[in-house]
């Protein structure tokens, strides 16, 4: 497969349907896209406690996230360096050491194979077991109470990686000194389709609201027949950040009864931020935001609730998505419970909103999977040439609808997948 | 009445419940609900034994509505764009195993039921969703509402939940 100019064709700004939908795209991408790039693993304060754990995944590879006893974290690939059965169990809690189920390999919090039964009589004393800790992801950096972590074992660092983006971040995470906390629980459901038509959409395409979102238009739910707020370039734009990541922002006000609510408590994250932030930075407090960091990590908030979450790939026509609810430390409860009840009325997986984009990944890839729609590409011209710099925010921006930040996603996946260099097969 | 005779009322009105979702009679649906109703589904987690607790401050729920949004929930449905569930898929409500947990009083009663529920949509895409359900219902003017379901699903994974419990 080394046709990658003919799958992503930054000229006429089309993608090949294969993109989402070959199986040799999709075994290339985990190495040189999920294999290189910084994921999202946690978030700090699901882990505060020394021995706190939870299980995710990088990719298709199944992780332990954990807190060593000096308090660093450290990410593990879940599996047994003996027979390869996971070595834990539960999704999240506290632990002091992981012990394989199968024949008793045990591990501590820093890897380290620390037991193994019957070790002078099976195996004579003789197995070096400092050679057989668990495989260890060998780089973890957190930006905001967000953890990612990287397989590569050399690159650049988190804070390079996010580039542009961080300014983004700042403004959603950085706003109050408590900073945001995870609730409890965690949605996952499975859907047909495949991760990137997901991760584009969180990354700029406010395009689909009037038609996936119809219904809630025709409700009064989002305004009718608009993309957008009526402050455009100002509080309504969408990004294109350098590396790939996409963001959107909406200046759209909450419905009465919301801003009855959260009016005050968001009113005081405000002054607040405008001690942290830059002008430009607070004056996008509250506002609706959505954004993708590059590959499968995409934030959305609105009414006031920030989910985080991402698009695991799991095989070039199916996604799990895993998201987490978080709220502001100092949120009274009745912010927490109302961002709460409206991140699961719509963007659960029953949610109002969710549900539709769920049908629409589902449906493209079965429609495009033939060989001869295969042969005819998918547009991403829209906006093309027209995004600028604005001397306030960095990236090139553009009012909705447009679908620069849309392919600023491609163009990035196809650098990474044509680079073969690191390749070990 | 006996406590049979109780039971059988509850299991015939949760068939009537089904027949209603299969057949989209959603609106005659909504009337089964008290006007103070919740209607919730908690996350579930892989966790130790007897850890899971579903009454866990602000854990994340598959569903935690009122009345005002399973109301929507179904307006939505009728403007004809809830694209997930145009055409709409083809719904059985399976219920089962309809037990009563509390009687004492003559004007409320908690009844448990289990249920699958299928759905098929174009060509083989078949999705199955299982569970039990706890009701908490109330005599109100002479009929049975529910105030509260408490609905247990059975999936740490799920599917795209287009289909109402």
């Amino acid at each position: 497969m080394a046709e990658w100019d003919e799958l992503v064709d930054l000229e006429h700004r089309t993608v090949s349907p294969r993109v989402f939908t070959d199986p040799e795209v999709y075994r290339t991408e985990q190495e040189r896209v999920f294999g290189r790039c910084w994921l999202y693993v946690a978030h700090e304060t699901q882990i505060p406690q020394p021995g706190d754990f939870v299980t995710n995944y990088m990719g298709e590879e199944p992780v332990v996230v954990c807190r060593d006893g000096e308090g660093r974290v450290r990410v593990f690939v879940n599996s047994c360096r003996h027979r390869g059965m996971r070595v834990c169990r539960t999704d999240e809690g506290n632990t002091r050491l992981f012990q394989c189920p199968y024949h008793g390999w045990t591990y501590d919090l820093q890897g380290r194979l620390v037991g193994v039964p019957e070790y002078q009589e099976a195996y004579h004393g003789e197995l070096k077991r400092e050679q057989w800790g668990l495989l260890e992801v060998p780089r973890v950096e957190s930006y905001r109470g967000l953890i990612f972590a990287s397989f590569a074992e050399e690159g650049e660092d988190l804070d390079t990686y996010l580039g542009e983006m961080r300014w983004y971040l700042d403004m959603a995470l950085n706003r109050t000194a408590g900073g945001w906390v995870v609730l409890p629980g965690v949605h996952k459901w499975s859907l047909k389709g495949n991760w990137k038509l997901a991760a584009e959409q969180f990354g700029g395409d406010n395009y689909h609201v009037t038609g996936a979102h119809g219904s809630m238009a025709r409700l009064g739910l989002v305004p009718p027949g608009k993309t957008s707020g009526d402050q455009p370039w100002v509080r309504d734009f969408e990004v294109r950040t350098e590396k790939g990541h996409g963001w959107i922002n909406l200046a759209i006000p909450d419905p009465p009864d919301i801003a009855e609510v959260v009016g005050a408590f968001q009113a005081q994250v405000q002054a607040e931020a405008r001690q942290r932030l830059s002008p430009a930075q607070s004056e996008l407090v509250g506002t609706v935001y959505v954004g993708t960091v590059f590959p499968n990590c995409s934030l959305l908030s609105f009414a006031g609730f920030l989910t985080v979450r991402l698009w695991h790939p799991r095989g070039p026509g199916r996604i799990e998505v895993w998201a987490w609810g978080l709220v502001e430390r100092e949120a009274p409860p009745a912010v927490v419970e109302l961002a709460r009840a409206m991140q699961i009325l719509t963007f659960s997986p029953s949610g109002i909103f969710e549900q539709d984009d769920g049908a629409m990944w589902g449906e493209g890839v079965e429609a495009m999977g033939g060989f001869y729609r295969r042969r005819f590409p998918l547009n991403y011209q829209m906006g093309a040439g027209h995004g600028r710099r604005d001397q306030d925010k960095p990236g090139v921006i553009h009012p909705p609808p447009t679908e620069i930040g849309v392919f600023g996603l491609y163009e990035r996946w196809r650098a990474l997948m044509s680079d073969a260099t690191e390749d070990r097969r | 009445m006996s406590p049979a005779d109780l039971r059988r009322e509850f299991e015939d009105l949760l068939y009537h419940e089904a027949r209603l979702l299969d057949h989209d009679r959603l609106e005659e649906w909504l009337e089964l609900f008290a006007e103070n109703v919740r209607y919730w589904a908690p996350v579930r987690a892989n966790l130790g034994r007897g850890q899971e607790d579903f009454s866990r401050e602000h854990r994340l729920a598959h569903f935690d509505d009122n009345k005002a949004s399973l109301v929507m929930r179904v307006q939505r449905i009728r403007t004809g764009m809830a694209h997930a569930e145009e055409p709409p898929s083809r719904v059985r409500h399976f219920v089962s195993n309809v037990q009563m947990l509390e009687t004492n009083d003559a004007d409320s009663a908690r009844v448990a039921s289990n249920f699958m529920v299928f759905k098929s949509r174009r060509g083989r895409e078949e999705y199955l969703f299982v569970g039990c359900r706890e009701d908490r219902w109330r005599r109100i003017a002479g009929a049975w509402k529910i105030e509260e379901r408490l609905i247990i699903l059975d999936h740490d994974v799920i599917e795209n939940i287009t289909v109402l419990f």
